[in-house]
């Protein structure tokens, strides 16, 4: 079997090679000219074929699918921060919203060409259901409140579109799913970075914005997982993933800062206002009833299991638990 | 204050200008493009005096809140996909940004100046690779163009464009035909800097041997710090043109090898270095010369920095560069 991957350099593409890998798939991945995260990617995942390209790309998409030949197209690549998307909204647009549009057509083109199926998987995100708070399903309305949950949103539905003429097409509407790859953009990370380093004496306080803020968090290999469930499942749909816990960003601190054995983490914290994001909704939760259901996927592993790990993996082994 | 907005600040020209400006007291902006971009600190640590703004040569929204936000009064545009044997792997891209992006920057820069076309002063950075298959030896500002690479292709896409704006809409608008310059900040793709490298490591048993192409290929290469010192001086003209800026003198490949080896006191090199074809281009330009002399009378501009020295510097920098790693 072969896989093409894009975003194979990020977070879930990394752990996504290596699954495929690992179960014997040829596995394709699309990189830009000079990605510094190739070298990275090559030590962990050596048998990875790489092709150049660009989601913005087309006739760079059209080459790739092509030496490739993939029997399954994973969609990774794109705009990571929600931040970065109100800075760039059109390149937001062109690369995550057109950029899964290029793709899934040059998927479609090949089935139609060679008349074998080809599947293909969106990551999706919890950004598109924007604001509501609460517990979201698949059948949960969409409404993305920044550029990149809308970009998320369009590829979202235009999955649903090619499946309706006959693509295997599945997006993953995947909530918040971290490991110690996660860069130190992320909100987890930074937790985990700076607990590592106060544990270490090497800085004194954690700065943070909204503790309140209740988010599902996972590792991010079960997403990854789900994905390749879905790939291969009798049926395409749209799955939300998600652990189906809420924990603040305060329950992480905190849990952060027992790993590394400070009772009081609490005093170690200080709120700065400005780190605040506005609209930012209270509650995030996924229900994930129909990937656990239809693809007999779960969660493996805790949410203190999974503070648990990223601040191990920010700390000198003398320093682990 | 004068303010200047740099495209392409994470490549060797953006930051040797950039700290050209801030030495003569401008303000910088540099434009850096995508998220998590890993040369932002790069930039930030070497020319921290420069302000940078995030924005895409393909996204025109972009290039105008840049605008917007720095409110220069010049602006240099060195962004590109620069790297011609690439350029064939990656045609499309390159078109994109190499040749696209001037048109976008063009049009931002022409928006953003309102009613007074020449408010804002604007450069080009085009490049000798337009030359290509060389009409004229050696070539100046009224050679016929002829590129051999989508690069060169985009690049005349680009000088052409740069022109039309400055003779349709009355934009001081410059395009600056640089031949190779290089420094110890070209990236390792670039020929100099892979033979420097190669050779520092060789010097230190790092490596045994460094594959290369064609070794009588021949090239006019000078010193980046003065090529965006050329730069500089077109904008300060009272009337916007086009400008050649080399040194006037050709070395191969194999002088530069006998010039690198040297340095280490190595002279027979011939052990040390492999030909691959895989390194020769698809179709090699022919003997690319520069005549700069409008570039030395109206700007009174020269080349400081001689060949020899050139590659002394890039392979005394990947020296200490060795030595640091060691450490």
């Amino acid at each position: 079997m072969r896989a093409l991957v894009t975003g194979i350099t990020g977070q879930d593409g990394g752990y996504l090679a290596e699954r495929l890998a690992s179960d014997g798939y040829d596995v394709h991945g699309l990189v830009h000219d000079g990605d510094p995260n190739v070298e990275d990617l090559r030590s962990r995942c050596p048998t990875v074929t790489l092709h150049t390209g660009d989601l913005q790309d087309g006739p760079s998409l059209a080459v790739a699918v092509g030496a490739a030949d993939p029997d399954e197209i994973y969609n990774l690549a794109g705009i990571s921060s929600v931040a970065f998307s109100w800075q760039q909204p059109v390149l937001t647009a062109d690369i995550t919203a057109l950029g899964a549009a290029r793709l899934l057509d040059e998927a479609r083109l090949l089935q139609e060409r060679r008349g074998r199926e080809v599947r293909f998987v969106q990551a999706s995100s919890a950004e598109i259901f924007g604001n509501v708070g609460g517990v979201q399903d698949e059948s949960t309305p969409l409404a993305p409140t920044s550029p990149y949950g809308a970009a998320k949103a369009y590829a979202h539905q235009l999955c649903g579109l090619y499946r309706s003429v006959g693509v295997f097409a599945s997006s993953m509407v995947l909530f918040n799913h971290e490991s110690p790859r996660r860069p130190p953009t992320f909100v987890t990370r930074k937790i985990t970075q700076t607990v590592a380093l106060i544990a270490q004496g090497q800085a004194s306080e954690l700065v943070l914005g909204n503790l309140d803020a209740r988010r599902d968090w996972g590792w991010a290999p079960d997403y990854v997982d789900a994905m390749v469930l879905a790939a291969r499942a009798p049926q395409p749909a749209d799955f939300v993933v998600a652990t189906g816990e809420a924990h603040s960003v305060r329950e992480f601190a905190l849990a952060a800062f027992a790993r590394v054995g400070i009772a009081d983490g609490e005093g170690r914290i200080r709120v700065d206002p400005s780190l605040v994001r506005p609209g930012d909704p209270p509650v995030l939760v996924g229900d994930a009833a129909r990937a656990r259901s239809v693809l007999g996927w779960a969660p493996t592993v805790s949410f203190e299991e999974l503070v648990g790990r990223m601040v191990d993996a920010d700390l000198p082994i003398e320093h682990r638990q | 204050m004068t303010r200047a907005l740099i495209t392409g600040i994470t490549g060797q020209d953006g930051l040797y200008l950039a700290e050209l400006l801030l030495a003569k007291g401008y303000e910088v902006f540099g434009l850096v493009r995508g998220q998590n971009n890993p040369k932002y600190e790069l930039v930030r640590k070497q020319v921290p005096g420069v302000q940078l703004l995030t924005g895409d040569l393909t996204d025109l929204s972009s290039l105008m809140r840049a605008l917007d936000t720095s409110t220069p009064h010049e602006v240099y545009n060195l962004g590109a996909i620069s790297f011609v044997a690439y350029s064939w792997e990656n045609a499309h891209v390159t078109t994109e940004v190499t040749a696209k992006g001037v048109l976008n920057i063009l049009e931002a820069t022409r928006l953003f100046c309102g009613s007074d076309p020449g408010a804002v002063r604007f450069y080009q950075a085009s490049s000798s690779e337009m030359f290509g298959k060389v009409q004229q030896v050696p070539q100046s500002e009224s050679t016929l163009l002829w590129p051999r690479s989508p690069y060169g292709v985009a690049k005349v896409f680009g000088h052409y464009m740069t022109i039309n704006y400055r003779e349709s809409y009355g934009m001081h608008a410059s395009s600056g035909i640089l031949f190779n310059h290089e420094s110890p900040r070209r990236g390792p793709e670039f020929v100099t800097r892979k033979v420097s490298m190669a050779v520092a490591r060789i010097a230190r048993g790092l490596q045994e041997t460094v594959s290369m192409g064609n070794l009588d290929a021949r090239r006019d290469w000078g010193f980046a710090g003065d090529y965006v010192d050329a730069m500089q001086r077109m904008l300060q003209q009272p009337v916007a043109d086009d400008y050649v800026v080399s040194t006037g003198e050709t070395h191969s490949i194999r002088e530069l090898l006998d010039v690198a080896f040297a340095r280490v006191g190595i002279d027979d090199w011939s052990k040390h270095v492999e030909l691959d074809k895989r390194f020769l281009r698809p179709a090699e330009v022919d003997l690319l010369i520069g005549d700069a002399s409008k570039a030395r009378s109206v700007l009174g501009w020269e080349p400081t920095v001689s060949f020899e020295q050139l590659v002394h510097m890039m392979v005394d920098a990947d020296l200490a560069d060795v030595e640091a790693a060691r450490s």
